[in-house]
């Protein structure tokens, strides 16, 4: 019944990357403004850490349960009613997540690129192409990810390497510009950005090697950290903080003041508009992914396929319900930051809970013998 | 059975099909669209209320804004007529509308246009927007919002200010570029290039205004006999109103002051003992700005290095430049730059616009004092009128050109 596990390092590291990198690479340096000021690349890096330690948590935890996921180890670790009550609500904020993602994106489209197509039809095209990918197996869903990489970094870095020409540094001095209260708060809104690296818990037991996941882990969190911070200290060098707080989505302004040089083209948010749209469906796969195979565990299905479109609705449904982009940005960052809980915290109960059982079952077995 | 199996299989396959063809909702022909090259804004005649179409409001209506109404002039592109390349003998009839209405704010004056005009107004094109001086004095803050709500405009359009009114560069005809707008445009570009003027674009006027320690500035133009137009100073705000302009050469000096590298202006110095005038013209400049406290109160320091050459002597007489006339030429050189940097520094102090950004040199190597003592856009603007200062420029002159006697 179990799939072949044949997710090497490489593909496990890259669909991390593909994953974490998503809608949020467009609002990033607006969050990252709004908490540190100047001292955005900072408050960035803060939030790397947070979202690396996660990251660690949850690696560490799937590698002492090498062969289940965090629905099905939470049941041995807190017992099975417990485990399968907290397993509900990594369901649900994922699906939540999913939905937001695919409202985001909706959002900037019909802004900013297709202004007279409805919303409700970029997101259902948007969420249809994940529902019908996500009924592929996890070597499948590895592979997509493995090779989109390359389309999705190296547009972002040709952008940020042609724009640095208008760069101002003074704009990014002093590099520490808020108190503590804020630094912390703006780290968990950059931290909530990476809440995709989760899917290493799934990604962990079909993986060949399981051993190497953590090193797979912290090559996703180098790159996808490091193209995150270079976004901000590009966008704030060229903006300057004051100007980033007048924009929605910086990263976009970025592109659409870039031009190639030679006049070949003289913006360049075409170009990112469109690699975007693979960063944020392999993003919205990936989280669609995540929650189908979450509810097939919990409910010890057989087959995720005809779940992928059961959940559709509902998770439409869901990415409906903010009416307006004020609403949607107030609700993204709720949710973010109570996604952390999910993400970050409750692993760590169950990697405390996990180690101190273990701890006494070697103390109990040393008293026996 | 298998035959209604596969008829059903057939419908479906049709539903896909036409999902699949349906198109796109936002296709639109390009001579379906009315670009629009260049926007030109001017104030409004005072009596422009009384003569407007009631297209988006009513008269009487209470809530228009009360700000004095701006005239509108577009160029707009005609399909079929913008040559792609270099065309010789093309035909006499102009490529492009100029369209003229008034409005209260830009959108205002856009929907009075696009009332007459068939196809839709499109923007992703506009390549420049002039502003009347009048209207720059009065404050441009309110045409900022919806250029940059709008996902259409480029943050790299330029924006510059113009000394007679602006839809009269809409009528100008310059004969080197077929398209008036697009010749406007690459002026500016390539003036940017041959070191006349700072790198400017719309993006970089939202930022510099937008930041708390820097003043905007802005190209100012001219029409110079029947089609030729000069830049003819920078125009430098306070906030978002101009508040002056300088003469061309000072572009010079401000360029030396916020560090442009590239060199573009020329000086006559004598050489004393010769009698002859000789044109020293800069090519790269280094500025280093030094952001200090000395006794409590905020100073600069800018350090400005040139490298020169000489373009031309004006001599009947053979001239002999020797090692030493160099070092006379370079000090000349550099006491003219001083005298030149520092009477921009006092004029701009005058009027509390800082264009240099020292503000922002303060801002972010000097955290402390910035957050204790200025906090403020407004604050900076009363610390920079009496902010003290020094200019030391430094000059090598490297190259004399192809001529030895």
């Amino acid at each position: 019944m179990e799939d072949p596990k044949e997710v090497t390092t490489v593909q496990a590291a890259t669909t991390l990357i593909s994953t974490i990198i998503g809608v949020g690479v467009l609002p990033l340096p607006l969050f990252a403004v709004r908490a540190g000021d100047t001292g955005a690349p900072f408050i960035t890096l803060l939030g790397i850490g947070i979202a690396a330690f996660g990251l660690f948590v949850v690696t560490k935890l799937g590698l002492r349960h090498s062969d289940k996921t965090i629905i099905t180890y939470s049941e041995d670790i807190l017992g099975k009613w417990l485990g399968r009550f907290f397993s509900l609500f990594v369901i649900v904020f994922f699906s939540i997540l999913t939905a937001l993602a695919a409202r985001e994106f909706g959002a900037v489209v019909i802004t900013a690129v297709l202004l007279e197509t409805p919303l409700e039809v970029t997101v259902i095209v948007m969420l249809l192409l994940a529902a019908i990918s996500a009924r592929n197996t996890m070597n499948t869903f590895a592979y997509i990810h493995n090779f989109y990489i390359p389309i999705i970094l190296a547009p972002v870095l040709i952008i940020v390497a042609l724009s640095l020409k208008n760069a101002n540094f003074l704009y990014v001095r002093p590099f520490i510009s808020s108190g503590l209260h804020d630094s912390f708060f703006g780290a968990l809104t950059i931290a909530a950005l990476f809440q995709g690296s989760f899917i290493m818990t799934l990604i962990i037991p079909s993986m060949k090697n399981p051993k190497s996941a953590m090193k797979a882990g912290w090559w996703a969190i180098f790159i996808s950290g490091g193209l995150y911070l270079l976004l901000v200290l590009a966008t704030v060098a060229i903006f300057g903080a004051e100007e980033i707080k007048r924009l929605y989505w910086p990263t976009l302004e970025l592109a659409r003041t870039t031009s190639l040089p030679g006049n070949i083209l003289q913006r360049l948010d075409v170009i990112f508009i469109s690699v975007w749209v693979i960063a944020v469906f392999t993003t919205i796969f990936a989280s669609y992914f995540l929650t189908i195979h979450s509810v097939k565990q919990l409910f010890r299905l057989q087959d995720h396929k005809m779940l992928a479109y059961f959940m559709l609705p509902f998770i439409f449904i869901l990415a409906m319900l903010p009416q307006n982009i004020v609403q949607l940005y107030d609700v993204i960052k709720i949710a973010g930051r109570a996604g952390l809980i999910v993400t970050i915290l409750y692993p760590m109960l169950l990697y405390i809970i996990d180690a101190m059982k273990s701890k006494r079952r070697k103390k109990g077995e040393s008293k026996q013998a | 059975m298998s035959l209604n199996k596969h008829r059903w299989r057939q419908i479906l396959l049709l539903l896909i099909i036409m999902s699949l063809l349906t198109g796109c909702w936002d296709s639109r022909e390009i001579e379906k669209r009315a670009t629009i090259l260049a926007i030109g804004i001017d104030n409004a005649e005072h009596n422009a209320k009384n003569e407007e179409d009631e297209v988006n409001h009513l008269k009487g209506a209470n809530q228009i804004p009360n700000e004095r109404m701006i005239e509108l002039t577009v160029q707009m592109a005609i399909p079929g007529r913008i040559p792609l390349g270099p065309q010789i003998g093309a035909g006499d009839k102009s490529p492009v509308l100029v369209i003229q209405a008034v409005g209260h704010t830009i959108e205002d004056a856009l929907l009075n246009i696009q009332q007459e005009v068939a196809t839709e107004i499109f923007l992703g094109h506009l390549r420049l927007i002039i502003l009347n001086e009048e209207v720059a004095r009065a404050g441009v803050g309110r045409f900022t919002d919806y250029l940059r709500r709008n996902p259409q405009i480029r943050r790299t359009a330029s924006l510059v200010i113009s000394k007679e009114k602006a839809s009269e560069y809409m009528n100008i005809k310059p004969e080197l570029e077929r398209v008036p707008s697009l010749y406007l445009a690459e002026m500016v570009d390539s003036l940017v290039q041959l070191g006349k003027f700072p790198p400017t674009f719309i993006g970089m006027f939202w930022s510099i205004l937008s930041s708390k320690g820097q003043e905007p500035y802005l190209p100012y133009f001219k029409i110079k006999g029947k089609a030729n137009i000069q830049i003819n100073g920078l125009a430098y705000f306070k906030g978002d109103k101009m508040v002056g302009k300088t003469k061309p050469l000072q572009i010079g000096g401000f360029m030396a002051g916020i560090g442009a590298e590239k060199g573009g202006y020329a000086l006559f110095i004598k050489i004393p003992d010769l009698e002859q005038a000789v044109l020293v013209r800069a090519v790269e400049r280094k500025t280093r700005v030094k952001a200090s406290m000395k006794n409590g109160k905020p100073h600069i320091l800018l350090k400005v290095r040139y490298e020169c050459e000489i373009e031309e002597v004006e001599s009947v007489n053979p001239s002999n430049i020797k090692a030493e006339d160099l070092q006379i030429l370079e000090k000349n050189f550099s006491s003219e730059a001083t005298r030149a940097l520092e009477t921009l520094i006092v004029e701009t102090q005058e009027v509390k616009s800082d264009i240099f950004g020292f503000g922002e040199h303060f801002r972010a190597k000097l955290p402390n004092y910035w957050n204790n003592q200025v906090k403020t856009k407004e604050n900076w603007q009363d610390i920079y009128q009496n902010l003290a200062y020094d200019v030391e420029i430094k000059t090598k002159i490297r190259r004399t050109g192809m001529k030895a006697k």
